[in-house]
């Protein structure tokens, strides 16, 4: 097999992602030095809602941390340990445990104590997200939460009477978050969030579109570094503003033939959150000139996507392009809730089929070889369904490599048989190390 | 006459069969006990629970993955093995993320007429909820008069409450026993009761109630046993060998917090002239299952009033492993029960249990307890 | 052409030498902490019972979870193609080669081509492999050897819960405590580890013709436990554990 040889170059925009997370974390921890409010919630929660209360409204986000958390070997093994002493299940979500580990050591993963939250603000996703603030609270000694339950059915089956539910759950939470601050709510401040997020999350799907060239422009590895930000305050005017300026890199990265990796020869996608330990999989398999370009995960969590004319997946028209203005609360609730209900990474928890359909489009639309499927013991939620998905990817006629894993509990990953894994897959595509 | 429970709950799949060819009728087999029974009888279809057979098994590995509860696999494999072949549909009414797939690789490979999955709401604690149940069971109650192709009137929906509430309460008087100092019938057979109230025709059910409720207050008894006094909660249970280990070492099971068992029959549709309405606030209404237990612990009173109520002494948490919705609970439970002076003893399931290990885990438990007793 | 497949196993190191396809010399010895010597003293004993000499030899393909301590292999693979490489060329209507070893199990799929369509390995545990089993005989104070002539003599189905192998010796424990006969914990611990092998393997998916490779292939209780688990027969090679080292010395051809 020939070895095709592209340019690289690293992302210009690369340190300035890393300042906007880096904001965010210590925008947490000082929101109180400047009379502002922290609180706690999942990356999937209506944070738009919260930003009626005031621009000194600080957030963090339970899932990215815990992935920070399991970034440091030292820490993450002590947080889990800390919740195993309290009596928790070793086998449950472990952003979960590492967050709740966390608490109980109050020690922040950013430096210094763990920032008490002033309130939490959740959406229950899977079993376990309502639960987590639940215990979050508990071991806080108390802290008051709210969460909207958004289990309605998949997109394809919305109605008036499903966004309602969730709609009337927002107009409530608004009552208690104002009840609860003592602060008065700001509805410009509402749309205003609203329409960023939207725009956000549409962007995130256009530049994950353009890694459909050859050679893809950026790889799945570096993707991971971008899309957090969605995960920490897609809301926020920073992070759409961000995504407009990496849109214009991503363009002109495919404009001058500028790849992710040197060698792109065989292009993969993966599934569900990486062992976030061990990101070094992917370093190993850019050796045989292979490259995940993407994922469900990566394009479909943060990205909002819809199906176009042509039968192909693009970014979902935001409101304001469809002439939208957003002018009561009422209206900015309901965008808001039929959005975050079309999300693809939403689709799969009412039946793995619809998810499937999902992977084998990307896999078509994406030139996808070959298929890397972490069968993630952290998260009950992305796996679920997982084993349904692999025997279609099979069926349609992509080649499938299974491993398992866990996002933030190493002591579940065996990196030693993972790269024995890759290795044995990569002969069955007839690869080598370049 | 607790052998004719017995016998139904052992030749379960026979029964449904001779069901159907005797009254001619659908039968639809569901997941979770938040599936509103009353619209199936309504429609005079026989509501199935699918449950595992505690085999091992080697058919669903391809179909979920491992990390997820043995009872969801359990339920799966049945269907992949054939014993449901009778079944005219299949439904589930929305609860954890494992039944869930069980459901969704049902459907897929082992396709039935008709196939339902009722997105009933989480948050039972939020006032929507209600309205939003109702307007997801009309849809349902639609989807079922197109598949039967007929009507259903108030009148059809009146006796499914008729048929469901009625057997509901007699299960209440049955537990009503189960508070004597020496219970007439045995947690095990308890348990089969519980467990075929689940598969057998309701009035059929409530007949067999009926005549055994007569014989109890005649006085009889069908059980010697007078142990110590238990109580078993937690995930999906419906292990008998496991409660009748337990009562052959002296222990009693008097109580229960689980979906087979209390949780489905504790309460009643109260019928207002929205029948559709009130059927949704029982379900939003009933003792929780965990995955809706939020933000506010509502199990806890539950299990604390009930585990006083049944002068229980101790209880054993059992839990699928995997359980995420139980073991978010577990902790908060453990440790209110020891707050109130009821000991504890955890035991983890599987597809099959290690009677042996377990037997001695709980002879110790019960040696605990009654040393409590004597001082 | 004289070529050399070696085989660096979980505990036991398997050496093949072949001239074309036919098998001249093989061995095996315990893995042992030094790899490298290890193998090359069998090697050079295998070189004079082949009577061949180093010079003579085309190339050398080393295979399994060791192999990257044979440095002086020109080649290396894994062993899921080597495995299925050798089981396909032993017996060239083969779709589906089962592989279990001392501390893994494999369920590789193959094409009429001998092309890999799916594989599956058992995870980070050794309740699917041979040193389940091992434990298991210990429990019972049996040789390996009669474990699985022990376990044929059982026509009882007693369901093992544990997954994890300490967990499932001391389940082993209370069944000799419950006065359950050896024969009938054998065939037990035998079904069970069949069972995790079954299940793999459906999830690869199976079609006819099946044959069993490694070094469980000589447990005759496990082999009927797997064909009824799979209700196919099996095919089990002469020299099962072989296979792959024997996959390996033909990979080039």
């Amino acid at each position: 097999m020939s070895i095709p040889t592209y340019k690289t170059e690293t992302l210009k925009c690369w340190n300035k992602a890393k300042e906007i997370r880096n904001d965010f974390y210590t925008n947490y921890a000082s929101a109180h030095e400047k009379g502002g409010l922290r609180w706690a919630g999942g990356a999937w929660s209506f944070g738009a809602i919260p930003a009626g209360l005031g621009n000194d409204i600080f957030p963090i986000t339970g899932e990215p941390y815990g992935a920070s958390i399991a970034f440091n070997k030292e820490f993450s093994l002590r947080c889990l340990e800390a919740t195993e002493k309290k009596g928790y299940a070793r086998d449950l979500c472990s952003y979960m445990r590492s967050y709740w580990g966390s608490i109980i050591l109050d020690e922040y993963a950013f430096g210094g104590k763990f920032p008490k939250p002033d309130f939490m603000w959740q959406d229950h996703i899977c079993c376990s997200h309502s639960k987590w603030y639940q215990v979050a609270s508990e071991l806080e000694g108390g802290i008051p939460t709210y969460s909207i339950d958004v289990a309605v059915g998949p997109y394809n089956s919305v109605s008036d009477s499903k966004i309602e539910y969730l709609v009337n759950q927002m107009h409530d939470g608004i009552e208690w978050l104002k009840k609860t601050t003592g602060r008065e709510y700001n509805d410009d401040l509402l749309i205003e969030a609203v329409n960023n997020e939207c725009r956000a999350t549409a962007l995130w799907a256009e530049i994950c579109l353009l890694n459909m060239t050859v050679p893809t422009p950026i790889d799945e590895k570096s993707m991971y570094s971008l899309y957090v930000l969605g995960t920490l305050e897609k809301h926020s005017k920073v992070v759409a503003d961000f995504y407009e300026e990496l849109l214009d890199e991503v363009k002109y990265r495919v404009a001058n033939g500028i790849g992710a990796i040197a060698h792109e020869r065989c292009r993969l996608m993966s599934d569900t959150q990486p062992p976030w330990g061990f990101l070094s999989v992917f370093r190993y398999l850019e050796k045989f000139g292979a490259v995940s370009v993407g994922s469900l995960y990566t394009f479909g969590l943060i990205g909002v996507w819809e199906d176009k004319p042509d039968g192909t997946w693009g970014p979902r028209t935001t409101p304001k392009e469809l002439g939208i203005d957003i002018t009561t609360r009422d209206q900015a609730l309901k965008i808001l809730a039929d959005w975050n209900l079309s999300k693809p990474e939403w689709q799969h928890f009412y039946s793995p089929h619809l998810k499937s359909d999902m992977m084998i489009k990307i896999a078509k639309q994406w030139k996808i070889d070959g298929v890397l499927l972490h069968y993630n013991r952290g998260c009950e939620g992305l796996s679920l369904g997982i084993a349904e998905n692999r025997l279609a990817l099979i069926e349609a006629g992509y080649p499938v490599m299974a491993f398992e894993g866990n996002m933030g509990d190493e002591r579940e990953f065996d990196e030693a048989k993972t790269m024995g894994r890759i290795d044995s897959f990569m002969e069955t595509l007839g690869m080598t190390i370049i | 006459m607790i052998d004719k429970f017995v016998q139904w709950e052992k030749n379960r799949h026979q029964y449904a069969k001779d069901w159907k060819a005797r009254t001619g009728g659908k039968v639809m087999g569901y997941f979770c006990t938040y599936v509103p029974e009353e619209i199936l009888y309504a429609a005079d279809i026989l509501p199935v629970r699918i449950l595992g057979s505690h085999e091992p098994h080697d058919v669903t590995e391809a179909h979920i993955f491992g990390m997820y509860c043995p009872f969801s696999r359990d339920c799966l494999a049945q269907g992949l093995k054939g014993r449901y072949d009778y079944l005219d549909g299949i439904m589930i009414a929305q609860s954890c993320l494992h039944i869930r797939q069980a459901y969704t690789s049902w459907t897929k490979h082992i396709p039935v007429d008709f196939e339902y999955y009722l997105p009933m709401p989480n948050n039972v604690q939020s006032p929507h909820a209600t309205p939003y149940l109702t307007e997801e069971i009309t849809q349902f109650r639609k989807a079922l008069e197109k598949w039967i192709g007929r009507e259903l009137t108030d009148e059809n929906i009146q006796n499914g409450i008729d048929i469901m509430n009625e057997n509901r309460a007699l299960m209440h008087e049955l537990y009503t026993y189960k508070k004597n100092d020496n219970p007439p019938v045995s947690g095990a057979d308890t348990m089969e009761i519980a467990i075929s109230q689940q598969m057998v025709d309701k009035r059929e059910h409530t007949q067999a109630l009926k005549e055994l409720l007569a014989e109890l207050s005649g006085g009889k008894s069908y059980s010697k046993n007078s142990g110590t006094r238990l109580m078993v909660l937690g995930s999906e249970n419906d292990d008998i060998a496991f409660i009748k280990m337990v009562e052959s070492v002296n222990g009693t099971v008097v109580a229960d917090d689980h979906c087979i068992g209390t949780r489905y029959f504790w309460n009643n549709v109260k019928p207002n002239e929205n029948l559709v309405e009130s059927i949704a606030t029982r379900y939003i209404e009933r003792p929780a299952c965990p995955s809706k237990d939020w933000i506010d612990r509502t199990r806890i009173p539950h299990i604390l009033s009930m585990a006083k109520e049944f002068d229980v002494k101790g209880a054993i948490v059992i839990q699928q492993k995997f359980c995420d919705p139980h073991e978010l609970d577990i902790p908060a439970i453990t440790k209110a029960l020891q707050a109130n002076d009821i000991k504890t003893l955890f035991l983890e399931f599987d597809v099959t249990v290690p009677i042996g290990q377990f037997k001695i885990r709980v002879e110790a438990f019960l040696e605990m307890l009654q040393e409590d007793d004597l001082f | 052409m004289i070529n050399v497949g070696i085989d660096v196993g979980a505990k036991n190191i398997k050496i093949v030498i072949v001239n074309g396809q036919e098998i001249i010399a093989k061995g095996k010895v315990l893995s042992g902490f030094e790899t490298k010597e290890t193998v090359m003293a069998l090697y050079d004993q295998l070189l004079g019972e082949a009577n061949v000499t180093k010079d003579q030899i085309n190339l050398i393909t080393s295979t399994g979870s060791g192999r990257k301590a044979v440095d002086f292999a020109q080649k290396s693979v894994t062993e899921v193609t080597a495995a299925a490489k050798g089981a396909t060329t032993l017996y060239p209507n083969v779709h589906c080669v089962i592989d279990v070893g001392a501390e893994e199990g494999r369920s590789i799929r193959v094409d009429s081509n001998g092309k890999i369509v799916d594989f599956a390995l058992n995870e980070k545990c050794a309740a699917g492999a041979g040193a389940f089993i091992e434990s298991m005989a210990r429990a019972l104070e049996v040789s390996i050897e009669d474990f699985g002539m022990l376990s044929l003599q059982s026509d009882r189905e007693i369901p093992m819960n544990a997954q994890c192998a300490v967990f499932a010796e001391s389940e082993v424990v209370s069944l000799l405590h419950s006065k359950t006969d050896k024969k009938d914990i054998a065939k037990a611990v035998n079904d069970a580890v069949a069972s995790r092998i079954t299940s793999m393997t459906r999830k690869v998916g199976f079609e006819n013709d099946i044959e069993l490779i490694g070094g469980m292939a000589k447990n005759t209780g496990f082999i009927n436990a797997l064909k009824k688990g799979l209700d196919s027969e099996i095919i089990v090679p002469e020299n099962a554990e072989y296979v792959t080292a024997f996959g390996a010395a033909i990979y080039n051809d």
